[in-house]
């Protein structure tokens, strides 16, 4: 398979984009959506390589034309994006279900759209000396703090009956732990890490397992498109949801499509690793898309959604991840209005509904 | 008009008022914030900061003062690193200066060295020396060492041949002229020297424990970033820029005490 590479498609995606994009009139609002490098994330960059947007600000891609606003792209490490949206720099940030908590303390935050969950994109990584999870009692493990990391591995011990106390979670970023146990440092025998790094540490050591990982809390480690409140009260800011609703969908088509797929997945890992498409095929099994409007409602009015969410919000009052809980409601403005954080499915109704 | 003497007490109103510009430029800032959004934690307000500062102090559910906790950590790590490099500057810097053979099989790697950034090679030192305190120290050890090594070594060079010759025909051995003459005069302009890498270390040792820390000065100013707790992060930056100037403060006292000869010279 020849690897379709983002410069191969520069020149294509140039000749579109002159072809298809337009300045930008006046009528159409500039909003913007900071983005960091994920799977279901870097979806907002592709759909500018492949001009269903044009994520510069004064020019428009046809998604754009079609819901008369203007979307600007702001990618970003992930933790600079949370201080841009909480310090009110952005009207959208790709963030996870737990880490807009915080934000949304300061900045009452609606979340339009779910992407993906962790399905085993999170895991915890063991020597193979290592049989069960009892003897990991004591032990150091490495993951980021207050992070999805700690959640996962938290929640998995509270499944397997284990009490917290009796295990050693200890700071350190993601990166630096896998390079630390894909060099066998002494010590580094239990590591909870993310995508790239679960399946890159599962490639470099034959002798180290995953013990646990996500696939044990599905959905609930969810990653989402959150909206500022006052930047969807703003003139055609409902228009800016249902346009980043829209290019999720119609790249996730892109995807869905057998001619299309394989190209998409590789524009998709360009920058997440330099994980091959097979790995790429992999990875977008660990991270599951919402990749339907069905899909994305099914989680946004689900039964699940209010359990886990109270989950989240004890995990993160209980590891002093926020100062307080964050009143978190859901369905539309009317029916939530106190909510700092609100979990609305109008957005991607209206998406669905002028699609058919 | 130009250089003219002014009275010490206005010297001190008007570094008093620059402050106090400072100071209400922020409150400015944060009050601009605060108008459009009442809850902002970003630029926080002084009671907010009053909180975060508290935070700071008190003493969290593990019994542990984020602030001693940290400070232990961080210093402990700067002082190994700075004091292994100074040591080390030291004694290849006087080799290097004394012994032209030294001096040309050291000079280009340090050279090079001396102009690689350690923030760059990170990675490099996760993977060379782990990531437990040995890491730090070696980073800042390395960071500082080219640089503060050719300073020592450019200093002896420049020990003036007179006194050379002076000191040998009193009747000093090579060992006597080397320590403590050279190095007597070498001392001050090393302590001008490594006040002048106290900032670089810092930056070394901060953005190493961002990444890899579990404790320490860095690892608490990016966990507070990234949860937007900025009455927590300003403080620790204040606290940073204080002890950069308490050394620096510190290193210019030892220099007068060690070297009084020194500021004469100088003027």
């Amino acid at each position: 398979m020849k690897r379709i590479s983002i410069s191969t498609l520069m020149p294509v995606s140039l000749l579109l984009a002159m072809a298809a994009t337009v300045t930008a009139p006046a009528a159409a609002p500039a909003f913007s959506l900071a983005w960091s490098e994920y799977p279901s994330w870097s979806v907002f960059g592709v759909a500018h390589v492949y001009n269903l947007i044009d994520g510069r600000e004064g020019k428009l891609g046809p998604i754009e034309q079609k819901w008369g606003v203007d979307i600007v792209l702001k990618e970003a490490e992930y933790d600079p994006c949370l201080t841009m949206y909480a310090s009110g720099q952005c009207d959208a940030v790709c963030i996870t279900d737990m880490d807009v908590l915080n934000p949304a303390l300061g900045r009452p935050s609606v979340v339009i759209l779910p992407t993906s969950t962790s399905f085993g994109a999170d895991a915890l990584i063991v020597a193979n000396t290592i049989g069960d999870i009892k003897q990991l009692r004591g032990k150091k493990v490495y993951g980021l703090q207050k992070s999805v990391s700690e959640y996962c591995f938290v929640r998995n011990l509270e499944l397997l009956g284990e009490k917290e106390s009796d295990h050693l979670f200890t700071n350190m970023d993601p990166s630096a732990a896998a390079v630390a146990m894909q060099q066998k440092q002494a010590g580094f025998d239990a590591i909870v890490v993310w995508n790239p790094f679960v399946m890159e540490t599962l490639n470099r050591r034959s002798d180290v397992k995953v013990l646990f990982d996500s696939t044990t809390i599905p959905n609930e480690i969810i990653d989402t498109v959150a909206v500022a409140q006052a930047s969807l009260d703003k003139p055609r800011g409902r228009q800016f949801a249902c346009a980043v609703i829209d290019t999720y969908y119609a790249l996730n088509e892109r995807i869905a499509a057998p001619a299309t797929r394989d190209e998409t997945l590789v524009a998709l890992g360009e920058k997440f690793s330099h994980l091959d498409l097979a790995a790429m095929r992999k990875v977008v099994q660990q991270t599951k898309f919402y990749s339907t409007p069905k899909e994305g409602l099914a989680v946004l009015t689900g039964p699940e959604l209010r359990a886990i969410m109270t989950k989240v919000v004890d995990f993160c009052v209980k590891h002093e991840i926020t100062t307080k809980a964050p009143t978190v409601g859901y369905g539309t403005k009317a029916e939530a209005k106190t909510a700092d954080l609100r979990f609305d499915p109008t957005y991607i109704n209206l998406v669905a509904a002028r699609k058919r | 008009m130009i250089r003219r003497p002014i009275q010490p007490a206005t010297a001190l109103c008007l570094g008093v008022l620059s402050v106090f510009l400072l100071m209400s430029g922020y409150a400015w800032l944060s009050h601009r914030q605060h108008a459009t959004n009442p809850k902002d934690t970003t630029i926080p307000n002084w009671s907010q900061l009053k909180e975060g500062v508290v935070s700071i102090c008190k003493a969290d559910k593990r019994g542990e003062r984020w602030l001693i906790e940290d400070a232990k950590a961080t210093g402990l790590r700067f002082f190994l690193g700075l004091g292994l490099g100074l040591a080390g500057s030291v004694l290849l810097g006087m080799l290097m200066g004394c012994l032209t053979p030294v001096e040309a099989f050291f000079y280009p790697p340090l050279s090079l060295l001396a102009k690689v950034p350690a923030t760059a090679a990170l990675a490099v030192f996760f993977v060379m020396a782990g990531t437990g305190t040995n890491m730090y120290v070696a980073m800042i050890a390395f960071g500082v060492l080219p640089t503060l090594t050719l300073t020592v070594c450019l200093a002896v060079k420049e020990f003036p041949e007179e006194l050379h010759y002076k000191a040998a025909t009193l009747g000093a051995s090579h060992w006597e002229i080397i320590y403590p003459i050279i190095f007597s005069y070498v001392l001050p302009k090393l302590l001008d020297a490594v006040r002048l890498v106290i900032g670089p270390a810092l930056v070394y040792l901060i953005a190493a424990e961002m990444v890899v820390g579990d404790v320490g000065f860095g690892y608490r100013i990016r966990l507070q970033s990234h949860r937007v707790n900025m009455a927590v992060v300003y403080p620790y930056i204040a606290l940073l820029a204080a002890f950069g100037f308490g050394m620096d403060y510190a290193l210019r006292w030892l220099q007068r005490l060690l070297c009084p000869w020194f500021g004469e010279s100088r003027g």
